[in-house]
C-alpha cells in the first residue's frame, strides 16, 4: 500500500516533468502536454493515497539529511499533516484541471511546450512549499513559485505590458520575500536550527510562559516579517499591485494563480507558522487589519472594473484579504477552508472567463451581454462560481465564509464585524454585476458569433463547477467519525460544525439581497445607477484610479528609483569602469610597454640578474647570521 | 716549502684564469685554461691528493681541452676577437668582486684552524667508490652515455633531402 | 702555517674570476670555458675541505670525482650545441641569439 512516505515524489514527479517536457515533449502525445497531466494526474492519485493513509494513521513527518554546516544539520523533508494535505488536494487537483483546460486553450501557441513545462514547474515549487518541513527548503520553493510565476505572467514576451506585468509581480513579491527571509533567520538565530517543528515547539513553550529558546521581542517581529512575505504573495494592500496586472499572462495561469498556487501560498504560510503568530498575539491584530483593509478596497476595486479579468483579480485580492482578517481572527479552519473553497470557485471563475475570452475575444464586460445565448455552458459554469462566492448558501463560499464570519464575531472587535459585513455585500454585489453584465441582457450582434468551449476545456470547468457547489457541504457534520472540516484542520484543538443562525441567515440575506439589486440594475434596469454614482463619486473616482497605489509607486520608481540607478550607472561607468577596471589594465599595459625593453633575450643580462640575487641572498644571510 | 709551493701554484691558477676571461684571442684563452687547470692539479698535490690531481690532468688537460680546440676550430674563428667581451663587462667586474669579497668575508670569519692534511689512501677510494657511492656512479656512468649519445645526435650533419 | 682558508680564498677568487667570464663574455666557447674555471674552483674547494677535515669518508673527493665527470659530460654537450648553432646561424655571439625577446 502507497502510504504517506511517498509523498515526496509527487512534487518531484513534476520536476522530472519539466526538463522531459523541454527536451522530449514532440516525442509524446499531445506535444509534451501529456507529461506534464500524466504527472500531474500521478500527483493526484498519490494524494489520495496519502490522504487515506493521513486519516487511517495521523500526522507524520519525515526528515532526511542533507548536510552540515558548521554544525548546523540541514534537511530535506516533508510535513504530511491536515493542513499540508489539504493544500496538497486543492494544488494537484486544480493544476490538474487547470492543465487539461490549457490542451485546448493553448493549442495554437509556438511555445506550446515551454508553457507546460513551466506549468509543471510551477506546480512542483508550489508543492514543494506546501510538504517542506523546515523553513530553508520553503524558502527555496517560495522564490521558485515566483520565479516560476514571472516566467507564466510574462509568457507572451513580445507584448509590453505582458513584460512588465511579469516585471511588477517578481519584483512587488521579491521585495516582500527578503521581509520573509529576515524573518526566517531571524528565528533561525534564536532557535538554531530550520526546522519548523522545533521552531514552533520554542513558539509553544513561549506561550506557555516557560523557558523557551525565542524571546517575545523577536517572535512578533519574526511573525511580522513573514506576515510581510505573505502579503507579497498573497496580494495584500500595499503589495496587492501586482495581481491584477497578473491577467496578462494566458488565462488557464491566472486561473492557476488565483486558486491554487501562488497566492494560496501566503496564506498558507500564515497558517502553517500560526503557532508563530499566537506566540505574539498583537500580530495577529496587524494581520486582522491588513486582511480587512485589503478585503473592503479590493472589493471596492472590483465594483469599478470593466474588464473582466480585473474584476476577478481583484475579487481574488478581496478574498484574500478576507483569509487574512480570518486567521487574525484565530479562524485558521475557516481560512484553510476558505482557501479551498475559493480556489475551486476562483479557478472556475477564470475558466469560464478564458472560455468567454477563447469564445468571443474580449474582455470588457461592457461589450459583452446575452452570453448566455451562444455558450450555456460557460456561463452556467461562471454563475455557480460567482454564486459560490458571492456566499448564496449550499455553494461552497457560503460555508467558509459563514465560518470567517463567526470567527470574527467571536475574536474582534464589533467594528471588525460591520466592515467585513459591507464587504461581503460588496463581494457578493461585483460577483452578481460581472454575471448580470457579461452573460444576461442582450445578445449584441458581434458577439453572435461565438462558440462554446471545446470539450477539453468543458470538463474541467464541470468538474470544477461540481466542487464549487458541493465542497463547502465538508463543513457540516455528516457521521459519527467526521465532526466538520473543525475537526480535521485545526491548529490547537478541534471543533465541531457551528452554525450561528442569525449571522448564516444574515449573511445570506446580505448576499442574496446584493445579487437582488444587481439584478434590477444590470438586467431589469428599473434602479437607476446614477444617483448612486454621483453621491459616491470621490471613491469611485478613487477607486477607478486604484486608489493612486499604482500611480504612487510608478511615481517613487521615476523620481527615486531611477534617479538613485542612474547615479549608480554613472558611478559604475565612471569609477568603476573607467578608473578601477581600464585604469588598472592600462597602467599594466604601460608598465609593459615600458618594461618589455629591459627584455633583451641575452643570456648573460639575465645570468647578471640571477648573480645579483644571488648575492643580495647571501649578503642577507650573512647580515643575519652576524648579527645573530 | 708548501708556502712556496702553495703561492707559486696560486698566482698561477688565479693568472690563468684571468688570462682565460681577458684575452681577446680565443687560443690563447684556452691555453690560459690548460695552463690554470694544471695548476690547480698542482694545488691538489699540496693537498695531498695526488690521484685526483693525475684525473685533473688526464681529463681537463687530455681531453677538454682538445675538445674545446676542435670547437674553436670548426666555428669560423675570424670572428672571435671581435666578439669577446659584451657591453655590461664593468657590471660583472663589480659582481665578480662583490661575490669574491663576500666569499673571503665568509671564510675568514668562520676560519677554523684545521692544519693537518690527511693523505688519502687510493685504495680506500675505489673501495668506497664501488660499495658505498656504487649508484651514484652507476647513474654517472648513464649521464656520461647519454652525454655522449646526445653530443653526437645534437652535433650530427642532417642528410639533405 | 698553511691552513683551509687559504685554499678556500684561492678557490673563491678562481670561482669570481670564471663568475665575471661567464657575465662579460660574449662567444659561447668562451663562456664555456668560464664555467669550466668556476667548476674547478669548486673542486679545489670540496677536495681542500676533504684533505683538511674528512679523513676517513672521502665524500669530497668522491663528489669531485662526480664534478669531473658532469663537467666532462657538460663540456661535450654544451660544444655539440655550439657546433649546431654555428651551423643554423653562422655565429657563435650569444648576441644574436636572442629569440626569447619581446
Amino acid at each position: 500500500m502507497i502510504g504517506m512516505e511517498y509523498a515526496w515524489l509527487i512534487p518531484v514527479l513534476s520536476f522530472v516533468a519539466f526538463p522531459l517536457i523541454l527536451l522530449l515533449g514532440k516525442f509524446f502525445p499531445g506535444k509534451g502536454s501529456s507529461i506534464s497531466i500524466g504527472a500531474m494526474g500521478a500527483g493526484f492519485i498519490l494524494f489520495l493515497f496519502v490522504m487515506a493513509d493521513l486519516l487511517s494513521n495521523g500526522e507524520d513527518f519525515f526528515s532526511y539529511k542533507w548536510f552540515d554546516v558548521g554544525g548546523v544539520e540541514l534537511t530535506w523533508g516533508f510535513i504530511i499533516d491536515p493542513l499540508s494535505v489539504s493544500i496538497l488536494g486543492l494544488v494537484t487537483f486544480v493544476a490538474l484541471m487547470v492543465q487539461i483546460y490549457s490542451v485546448s486553450y493553448m493549442k495554437d501557441d509556438p511555445r506550446f511546450n515551454w508553457y507546460f513545462g513551466i506549468q509543471a514547474f510551477f506546480a512542483g515549487s508550489m508543492l514543494t512549499l506546501v510538504l517542506a518541513d523546515n523553513f530553508l527548503l520553503l524558502y527555496i520553493a517560495w522564490e521558485l513559485v515566483g520565479l516560476c510565476s514571472y516566467l507564466l505572467i510574462g509568457f507572451w514576451y513580445e507584448r509590453k505590458p505582458a513584460v512588465e506585468a511579469a516585471k511588477k509581480a517578481f519584483i512587488t513579491t521579491r521585495l516582500a520575500d527578503v521581509a520573509l527571509l529576515v524573518g526566517i533567520l531571524l528565528l533561525f538565530k534564536q532557535v538554531g536550527s530550520f526546522s519548523m517543528s522545533e521552531t514552533f515547539e520554542q513558539a509553544e513553550l513561549l506561550m506557555a510562559g516557560a523557558n523557551s529558546a525565542l524571546s517575545s521581542g523577536t517572535t512578533l517581529i519574526a511573525a511580522l516579517l513573514i506576515f510581510v512575505g505573505a502579503m507579497g504573495k498573497s496580494a495584500q494592500v500595499p503589495f496587492h499591485v501586482w495581481l491584477p496586472d497578473a491577467m496578462e499572462g494566458p488565462t488557464p495561469v491566472s486561473a492557476l494563480i488565483h486558486a491554487a498556487t501562488m497566492v494560496a501560498a501566503g496564506i498558507y504560510l500564515v497558517a502553517r507558522t500560526f503557532v508563530i503568530f499566537e506566540a505574539a498575539p498583537d500580530s495577529l491584530l496587524i494581520v486582522a487589519i491588513v486582511g480587512l483593509l485589503t478585503t473592503l478596497m479590493a472589493a471596492s476595486m472590483a465594483l469599478v472594473m470593466t474588464d473582466l479579468k480585473q474584476i476577478l483579480a481583484y475579487s481574488t485580492i478581496s478574498h484574500l484579504g478576507l483569509m487574512m482578517l480570518s486567521l487574525g481572527s484565530f479562524g485558521y479552519t475557516a481560512a484553510i477552508f476558505h482557501l479551498m473553497t475559493h480556489g475551486f470557485s476562483k479557478a472556475l471563475l477564470f475558466l469560464a472567463a478564458g472560455s468567454v475570452m477563447h469564445g468571443i475575444g474580449r474582455t470588457d464586460i461592457r461589450q459583452m451581454g446575452g452570453l448566455i445565448k451562444v455558450m450555456p455552458l460557460t456561463a452556467l459554469a461562471f454563475g455557480i462560481g460567482a454564486v459560490s462566492l458571492g456566499g448564496i448558501p449550499i455553494f461552497a463560499g457560503f460555508w467558509s465564509k459563514d465560518e470567517i464570519l463567526l470567527s470574527v464575531l467571536d475574536h474582534r472587535h464589533p467594528i471588525f464585524m460591520i466592515l467585513v459585513l459591507v464587504a461581503v455585500f460588496l463581494s457578493a454585489l461585483y460577483m452578481a454585476r460581472a454575471f448580470f453584465v457579461a452573460f444576461m441582457g442582450e445578445l449584441s450582434d458581434e458577439n453572435r458569433e461565438g462558440h462554446e468551449a471545446p470539450a477539453l476545456m468543458a470538463i474541467p470547468m464541470i468538474l470544477l463547477s461540481i466542487l464549487a457547489v458541493t465542497f463547502g457541504l465538508l463543513a457540516l457534520e455528516w457521521t459519527d467519525s467526521f465532526h466538520g472540516i473543525g475537526s480535521f484542520i485545526f491548529v490547537h484543538e478541534g471543533h465541531g460544525f457551528e452554525f450561528n443562525l442569525i449571522l448564516g441567515l444574515g449573511s445570506a440575506i446580505l448576499a442574496a439581497s446584493a445579487f437582488i439589486i444587481a439584478w434590477l440594475i444590470y438586467v431589469k434596469g428599473s434602479v437607476p445607477i446614477s444617483p448612486f454614482k454621483r453621491t459616491f463619486a470621490p471613491i469611485i473616482s478613487m477607486a477607478e484610479r486604484k486608489y493612486y497605489l499604482d500611480s504612487m509607486y510608478q511615481g517613487f520608481i521615476d523620481r527615486v528609483v531611477l534617479v538613485f540607478s542612474a547615479l549608480v550607472a554613472k558611478f559604475d561607468r565612471v569609477f568603476v569602469n573607467d578608473v578601477a577596471v581600464n585604469g588598472v589594465a592600462e597602467s599594466v599595459k604601460r608598465s609593459a610597454f615600458t618594461l618589455r625593453h629591459h627584455v633583451t633575450g641575452l643570456m648573460y643580462n639575465y645570468a647578471f640578474v640571477m648573480v645579483v640575487g644571488a648575492i643580495a641572498l647571501a649578503a642577507a644571510w650573512w647580515a643575519v647570521a652576524v648579527k645573530g | 716549502m708548501t708556502w712556496f709551493l702553495f703561492i707559486l701554484l696560486s698566482v698561477m691558477v688565479i693568472g690563468g684564469g684571468l688570462g682565460v676571461v681577458t684575452t681577446r684571442n680565443v687560443v690563447h684563452a684556452c691555453l690560459f685554461l690548460l695552463f690554470s687547470l694544471l695548476a690547480v692539479a698542482g694545488l691538489y698535490v699540496v693537498l695531498l691528493a695526488e690521484f685526483l690531481a693525475v684525473v685533473q690532468i688526464f681529463i681537463y688537460g687530455g681531453a677538454i681541452i682538445i675538445v674545446l680546440l676542435f670547437a674553436i676550430m670548426l666555428t669560423r674563428s675570424e670572428e672571435y676577437p671581435s666578439i669577446s667581451d659584451n657591453s655590461q663587462w664593468p657590471l660583472a667586474v663589480v659582481a665578480g668582486l662583490a661575490l669574491f669579497s663576500l666569499l673571503t668575508a665568509t671564510f675568514v670569519v668562520n676560519s677554523r684552524s684545521f692544519e693537518v692534511m690527511h693523505r688519502v689512501a687510493l685504495t680506500d677510494l675505489g673501495r668506497n667508490l664501488f660499495t658505498d657511492w656504487a649508484l651514484p656512479f652507476e647513474i654517472a656512468s648513464i649521464v656520461l652515455l647519454l652525454a655522449l649519445i646526445g653530443s653526437i645526435v645534437i652535433a650530427k650533419v642532417e642528410r639533405r633531402r | 702555517m698553511l691552513t683551509l682558508m687559504h685554499f678556500q680564498i684561492v678557490s673563491a677568487a678562481l670561482f669570481s674570476v670564471g663568475l665575471y667570464g661567464v657575465l662579460a663574455r660574449r662567444s659561447a666557447v668562451l663562456i664555456l670555458m668560464s664555467i669550466e674555471l668556476m667548476l674547478n674552483a669548486v673542486n679545489l674547494n670540496l677536495i681542500a675541505i676533504a684533505s683538511f677535515t674528512d679523513p676517513e669518508r672521502f665524500t669530497g673527493f668522491i663528489i669531485a670525482i662526480f664534478v669531473i665527470t658532469v663537467g666532462a659530460a657538460e663540456v661535450g654537450l654544451a660544444l655539440a650545441i655550439v657546433l649546431r648553432m654555428f651551423r643554423n646561424r653562422g655565429t657563435v655571439n650569444i648576441d644574436e641569439i636572442e629569440l626569447m625577446k619581446w
